[in-house]
C-alpha cells in the first residue's frame, strides 16, 4: 500500500485544545454580545465594514452569472420589442419635455416670489445614480443592496428613487456597497402628504409582509378616498418635498377602531428594478432643530 | 480506526478541498440570493449543510471556530443582525461533534434523518431570535429550508467524498 493512503497523524492526546462545550459556551457569548453590540448601540460597524469587504470578491463572482444572464437577453431581444420600448420611452420623453421646458420658467418666477416673500430658498438636492446588486436575502426585512458606497459619495439616510418614486432609504453604507431599507420595510415609515387635500400622515410598511404601505393614525372620519395619491412632505429633513410615494388602494373603516386601516400600494418598483436614483439627504441643508427646552420638574426633596 | 464493515477505506481529506468546498458554499448562497430567488425563506442554507459534513467527517479540522467566522460573513452578506447565524452555526457544530462519532455508522440516507433535527435547530435559532428581537415573522415556508438541506445530504456525501473515494494508486487504467 503506497504512503499518503491513510490519515497518517495521530491525534493528539495531550494538546486537544478546548472541549466542545467550552468552545460552544465561548462562541455563542461572543455572538450575544456581538448582537447586543449591533441592535442596541449600533457599534459593529467597522467589523462589519471589514467582512463587507472580504466578501466583495465573492460577491462579484455571484452576480457575473446574472450579468452574463442579461447580456445575453439582450443580445437575443427581438428588434420588434426594442423598436417598442423606444416608443414608449419616446412617447415619455415628449411628454415630459413640455413640463421640462416650463420647468425653468416657474423655477425662476418661485426664486423671485420667494425673495419677495422673504421665504428661505427652496432645497436643492443632487443626486447619483447606483445600481441594485442584489435583494437582502435575510427574509425578514425588505432591503436591496446598492453598488456605491462611501468611496462614491453615499452617505447614510440618503433618499433613494427610481422614475416613478420613492423607493427607500439608505441606511448602512459600506465602503464600496450599500444597504437601502425599502418603504415597504415592516420597520420603515416616511411622513406623506396627500396631494388631493394636503393632509398629512406617517406610511408604515405594511406589518404582514405584503409589498404595501398602511397609512396609520389617520382618524375613521378623515377625508380619504381610493386613488388618492400620497408625496413626500419634507417635513422629515429627508426626503424632498413633493416626491411621490404610494396610492391609496383599500381603506377599511371599522367601527370599533377609532383609526382608519388604509392599504396604499408604492409607486416607486420596489423589487425587480436595476436602477435607482440616490439623493443627498436634504437634511445637510436644513437648519438645526431647535434646542428642546428641558421642563424642570419640582424638586421632591425635603418633605419627609 | 474502527469502521463499518464492508466500507471503503477512504483517504486523507486535502485541507485546501475543505476550504474551497466551504468557500464554494458561501458562493452557492450568495448565486441564489443575487441571482435567482430574491429572499424566499425556504431556500436551503448550502453553507449550513457543509459546515455540518466536515464537522461530522473531520471534526479536528473544520469545529466551532470556523462555523463562528463563516456565520458573521452571512450575517453580513445577508444584513440580518451580526452575530445570528453566528450563534444558529456555533449551536449546529457543537451539536456534529455531539453527534459525529455515531452518525457515521449509519447508511447515508438514515444520517440525513439524523441531521434534519440539527438543521432545524439552526434555523429555529434564527428565528426566535429576530421574532425577539424585531418580532418580525415569516411564514411557514421557513420549515421547508431544514428539509430541502436534510434531502441534499446524501448528495453533499457522494460529492464531498468523491476525492477521498479515488484509488491510493492510480495507474493508466484507473487515472482517477
Amino acid at each position: 500500500m503506497p504512503l499518503g493512503t491513510l490519515d497518517r497523524t495521530p491525534p493528539p492526546f495531550f494538546k486537544q485544545g478546548a472541549t466542545p462545550l467550552h468552545k460552544l459556551i465561548f462562541f455563542s457569548c461572543l455572538s450575544v454580545l456581538i448582537m447586543f453590540c449591533d441592535v442596541r448601540w449600533q457599534i459593529t460597524q467597522p467589523l462589519r465594514s471589514l467582512f463587507s469587504l472580504a466578501l466583495a470578491p465573492i460577491q462579484w463572482m455571484a452576480q457575473q452569472p446574472g450579468f452574463l444572464s442579461a447580456r445575453v437577453e439582450v443580445f437575443l431581444q427581438d428588434k420588434g420589442d426594442a423598436q417598442e420600448e423606444a416608443a414608449v420611452f419616446k412617447k415619455q420623453l415628449l411628454d415630459q419635455s413640455l413640463q421640462a421646458s416650463q420647468v425653468d420658467q416657474l423655477q425662476l418666477e418661485n426664486k423671485q416670489l420667494r425673495s419677495l416673500l422673504e421665504l428661505k430658498d427652496r432645497v436643492q438636492t443632487t443626486g447619483q445614480v447606483a445600481q441594485v446588486i442584489y435583494d437582502a436575502a435575510d427574509p425578514f426585512t425588505r432591503k436591496v443592496i446598492l453598488d456605491k458606497g462611501s468611496i462614491s459619495g453615499i452617505h447614510v439616510s440618503s433618499p433613494v428613487m427610481d422614475e416613478a418614486g420613492v423607493v427607500g432609504q439608505v441606511t448602512r453604507v459600506y465602503p464600496l456597497i450599500s444597504e437601502a431599507t425599502l418603504i415597504i420595510d415592516k420597520n420603515h415609515s416616511i411622513p406623506v402628504l396627500n396631494n388631493r387635500t394636503g393632509a398629512r400622515g406617517v406610511a408604515f410598511g405594511e406589518s404582514g409582509g405584503a409589498p404595501l404601505l398602511e397609512l396609520r393614525y389617520m382618524a375613521a372620519n378623515a377625508d380619504i378616498q381610493e386613488n388618492d395619491i400620497l408625496s413626500t412632505s419634507g417635513v422629515d429633513g429627508v426626503y424632498p418635498p413633493g416626491v411621490p410615494v404610494a396610492k391609496v388602494i383599500k381603506i377599511e373603516r371599522s367601527a370599533d377602531s377609532m383609526f382608519a386601516r388604509i392599504l396604499c400600494e408604492p409607486l416607486g418598483r420596489a423589487q425587480g428594478v436595476r436602477h435607482l436614483m440616490v439623493l443627498e439627504p436634504v437634511g445637510k441643508d436644513l437648519p438645526a432643530r431647535p434646542e428642546m427646552e428641558v421642563v424642570k420638574t419640582p424638586s421632591r426633596s425635603g418633605g419627609r | 480506526m474502527i469502521m463499518p464493515r464492508g466500507q471503503q477505506l477512504l483517504l486523507p481529506a486535502k485541507p485546501l478541498f475543505i476550504v474551497m468546498s466551504l468557500f464554494m458554499a458561501l458562493l452557492m448562497n450568495m448565486l441564489e440570493n443575487v441571482g435567482l430567488l430574491g429572499n424566499a425563506a425556504w431556500m436551503p442554507d448550502f453553507l449550513a449543510l457543509v459546515l455540518l459534513f466536515w464537522s461530522v467527517h473531520q471534526p479536528q479540522r473544520v469545529g466551532i471556530g470556523w462555523a463562528f467566522i463563516l456565520g458573521l460573513a452571512c450575517d453580513v452578506h445577508q444584513v440580518s443582525f451580526l452575530g445570528q447565524h453566528a450563534l444558529a452555526y456555533t449551536v449546529q457544530g457543537f451539536l456534529a461533534t455531539l453527534i459525529h462519532r455515531r452518525l457515521l455508522w449509519f447508511s447515508v440516507p438514515s444520517q440525513a434523518l439524523q441531521v434534519l433535527p440539527l438543521f432545524a435547530i439552526s434555523h429555529a435559532i434564527s428565528m426566535v431570535l429576530r421574532m425577539s428581537l424585531s418580532g418580525s415573522l415569516v411564514g411557514w415556508s421557513m420549515f421547508f429550508a431544514p428539509m430541502i438541506e436534510a434531502c441534499l445530504w446524501p448528495i453533499v456525501s457522494v460529492i464531498l467524498l468523491a476525492p477521498q473515494r479515488r484509488a491510493p494508486d492510480p495507474d493508466e487504467n484507473r487515472p482517477l
